[in-house]
Parts: C-alpha cells; structure tokens; sequence
C-alpha cells in the first residue's frame, strides 16, 4: 500500500497502556496498515475523564489544555481513540473558547498558554472522513462478510451537540459506514446510544450490571453476532462485565465485544495475533473461525 | 417518592444557592417549564430519589438541602442525554456538575459515599502518578471502601489476559503536574478561582 499524506499526533488515554491495551494495539495495527503516520505525544497525562469535571471543572480545563500545549510539540491532528478523552478535550476546547475567565485561569494553572490551533479528532472521523470510506474500502483484504455488527455509540462520541461534532447527535451512522467499507452487516437496535454505566463500575457495579445488562440484551434481540465500540470503558463493562451480567439476570449472551479498530485492522490483513484477541474476557475465536475469517 | 408538604418563604428558599449554581453551570434553572424530557431520557432515573427535572424544580424553589443532602446528583452518570434533549437549552448536565461542586467543596453533606470516594482516588491518583494506575486505583478503593473482596475473581483473569499492569511509572513531567494542582488551589485561596 502506498503511503498516505496523513500524519497524527496521537493521544491514548491511561486505558490505553493497561485494560485496554487491545485497542492501542490494533490502533497501530490498523494506521500502519493504511499507511497513515501516529507519533504518540510525548508525556502526555490523564484528562481528567468524569471524575475532575464532575467536582472541579477548572481542574479537568487545566489537565485538558496541558495535554493541548503538549500535543504541539509533536505535527499533525490529534488522533485520540477513547471516547472520554475525545469529549474531554474537544470540550476543553469549545468551554475555553467561549470564557476568557476561564482560559486565564487556566493558563495560569498550566503556567502556558492555552492552544486552540490543533483540532482533534477522534479515530472514527480520520477514517471516514479524513481518510475517507473509499479508500478504506480500497484497502480491504479480507472482507468481513455474513459478521452480522451491533455499533454501540454509548454517551460521548456524539453528546452534547455542540461539542464532538461527530456525527448526528441522535442518529449517527459513522460507526456503521466504517465497518460497513469493510464488509460487515449491521443491526438496527435500540440501544446504541443509552449509557453503559461507565465509571460507576468502581463505585456502584449494580449500575453496570442493569444498564449494560439492557444493552447486551437488545443488541441480542436485533440479530447481531458481535458488538463494536470505541471507549475502552463501554467495553470494560460489555466485556470484562459480561458473565457476572449473566449471572445477575439469568441470560445467556456469549456476545464479543470487538474495538472498531480490531474489526477493521482484520479487514485490512493485520495478523490476528497483533490484535488483542486473547486479552479479550468473551472468547472472540470461535465466532471469527465460523465466518472464516481467522 | 414519598411527597413532603414544602412551606416556602423567604426563609426557607436559598435563591443565592440557585445563583451559585447558575454561575457555575453556565445555564439558567429558570427556563425550565417541568416537561419532563431530561427524566424520561435519563438511564439513571430508576436508581435517583429525585429524578433531573424534579432536581431543577427544587432548584427554582431555593430547596438547596434536600438537592445536596440525596444521593441524586452522584447517581448522574454525565452521559448529557439531558443537555442533548432539553428543547429550553437547560444544560443539566453542567447543572448537576455544579451541584456535585457544591457538595464536594462542602466536604459531603451527601449520603453517597462511594461514588466520592472513587472520584478522590481517580484525582489521586492523576497528582501522583500522572496518568491513571488502574490496578491501584481498584486496589486502594476496596481498602478504604471495606468491599475489600469486590471483584475478586476478576484479578486473575484481568492479569493474565495482559489488562492489570502491576507495575506504574511516574509522568517525567510530575512536577509540572503537582504545580497544576497547586496552582489551581492558590488561586481559591486568593479567591479568583470559584
């Protein structure tokens, strides 16, 4: 494959570097298959995610436009894969922007000055559009035909309106379309979009147990083989999560819960053994073998 | 809901409260007409004494107390399903971060322990560390929380399959980070920082 004029900055998250490590992995798999440069930023820290913005929103401002300022050093759009950080830093921007106040404190909390210059972009949108479906399409070698996708959004690839600018804030299709150039079926369910229970998996895994025990039962009801997400937390839940839901509410799911960039690196011939498989809790093997596609 | 009779006067109604949140959130309680649409998005609702739109009601009656005194607002998974919907561009979502503000800087009149308990070590652990160190994090709540048994079984197989990293390195850049923190908290002292 040819190389592409696309080069990113690329921002992971802490999740990335431990219990999610299956999605920074086929990340890199899949951006080197496609020719597009990643330059990790150089110490970068936590954004903050729910936990600073939820009791001290100049606290997840700062650390926001810390990992900004730091991003600079390194060319290119800010490539970042969870969605927490994503919303994080794309608010950032956008509070930062409209409150002078706010970006004095902030930049005297970061002892710098606060960068609107670079946009960020989470990976979804640097293969739909920067990227762009046709050539992504281009570079399938193996297509995933008769994997029968359930696209689950969750909360913060889209929400609030004004801030991701991803896609549609209550019918989005990006997901869809890009596992779509790749070959996949995907269902129309109900839940795509309702909320995992995110970090309450710390404080109160009850919460998890019902809103993502809801979720695997609809994308169950719709026909769908597989689950595909793009927040290392929504996964942690689906996945890591997965039997106990079983347990608690007497279904039987058996469900895989695929990160995008997994579906999609196997799409573009990336060996499966780079993909993080294995790390996964529901054993994505046998269904992969069943549609031949490792 | 258990409906207690309300008496509102001057003396019972913190408007200066609503103000305080108003000036935090960035968003007005007062255009909310009680349609209702926040609720019946809300994935959180069936786990909430006070469901959002009866939160903002309160909020427009002063009734401070029985907003920060529930577990309510730490039950707001922040998921802006609220913010999205809301057709008077009330943002809930920024409302009910300004609530938890509020309650957090008050150290706790809440009942909800827990969820505050995971907030302060996930901060913790940012000054720290830099970068979160999830294995710790888990650990350490547990420890504090007396749930020392939670998730058990979930160690050994997250170790094996490479998603526990026992060990954490430190940011090169910790200092730069300490001095966020520090700095944010010289600028309450001084009072030029909410």
């Amino acid at each position: 494959m040819t190389k592409h004029d696309l080069n990113y900055s690329y921002y992971p998250g802490c999740s990335l570097h431990a219990s999610a490590r299956e999605y920074d992995e086929s990340t890199r798999g899949l951006f080197h298959a496609l020719g597009i440069g990643l330059v990790e930023v150089p110490d970068w820290l936590c954004c903050g995610a729910t936990p600073a913005h939820n009791v001290d929103e100049l606290l997840s401002l700062s650390l926001c436009a810390k990992n900004l300022a730091l991003a600079e050093r390194v060319a290119g759009d800010l490539a970042v894969a969870c969605a927490a950080c994503f919303s994080r830093l794309k608010a950032t921007q956008h509070h930062l922007a409209e409150s002078e106040t706010k970006r004095r404190q902030v930049e005297y909390a970061i002892d710098g000055e606060v960068s609107f210059a670079k946009p960020v972009k989470h990976l979804l949108e640097i293969l739909a559009t920067d990227l762009g479906l046709d050539r992504l399409a281009a570079a399938v070698r193996k297509p995933l035909a008769g994997l029968r996708v359930a696209c689950y959004y969750g909360c913060l690839l889209t929400r609030p309106p004004e801030v991701p600018q991803l896609d549609c804030v209550e019918a989005p299709t990006i997901m869809e379309r890009v596992i779509g150039a790749a070959g996949a079926a995907t269902v129309a369910w109900s839940h795509r979009l309702e909320c995992c229970g995110a970090n309450f998996t710390l404080s109160r895994p009850g919460v998890v147990l019902k809103l993502s025990g809801d979720i695997l039962a609809s994308a169950k009801r719709a026909g769908a083989d597989c689950l595909m997400v793009a927040c290392p937390l929504c996964h942690g839940n689906l996945d890591i999560r997965q039997k106990e839901i079983e347990e608690a509410t007497g279904n039987r799911f058996g469900m895989p819960v695929f990160y995008m960039t997994q579906l999609l690196a196997l799409a573009v011939g990336v060996a499966p053994s780079k993909l993080g498989f294995d790390s996964m809790i529901v054993n994505p093997l046998p269904l992969l073998r069943e549609k031949g596609l490792v | 809901m258990k409906h207690t009779k309300m008496q509102l006067s001057t003396e019972t109604m913190n408007l200066g409260f609503v103000r305080k949140v108003e000036a935090l959130s960035g968003s007005s309680v007062r255009r909310c007409f009680q349609c209702g649409k926040c609720s019946a998005g809300c994935p959180m609702r069936s786990f909430m004494e006070h469901p959002p739109n009866r939160i903002v009601r309160l909020l427009q009656l002063g009734q401070y107390e029985r907003v920060l005194a529930g577990r309510s607002i730490w039950y707001c998974a922040s998921c802006e399903t609220c913010t999205t919907r809301c057709p008077n561009k009330v943002d809930l979502a920024a409302i009910m971060d300004a609530l938890r503000k509020c309650s957090w800087d008050a150290r706790g009149p809440s009942k909800e322990s827990l969820v505050q308990l995971a907030n302060r070590l996930f901060l913790d652990n940012i000054r720290t560390y830099g970068r979160q160190y999830e294995m710790r994090l888990a650990a350490v709540f547990n420890l504090r929380s007396g749930k020392l048994l939670k998730d058990f079984m979930l160690g050994p197989t997250l170790l094996t399959r490479g998603k526990l990293k026992m060990f954490h390195r430190k940011n090169r850049n910790i200092g730069e980070i300490e001095k966020i923190f520090s700095r944010i908290e010289e600028l309450r002292k001084k009072g030029e920082a909410p």
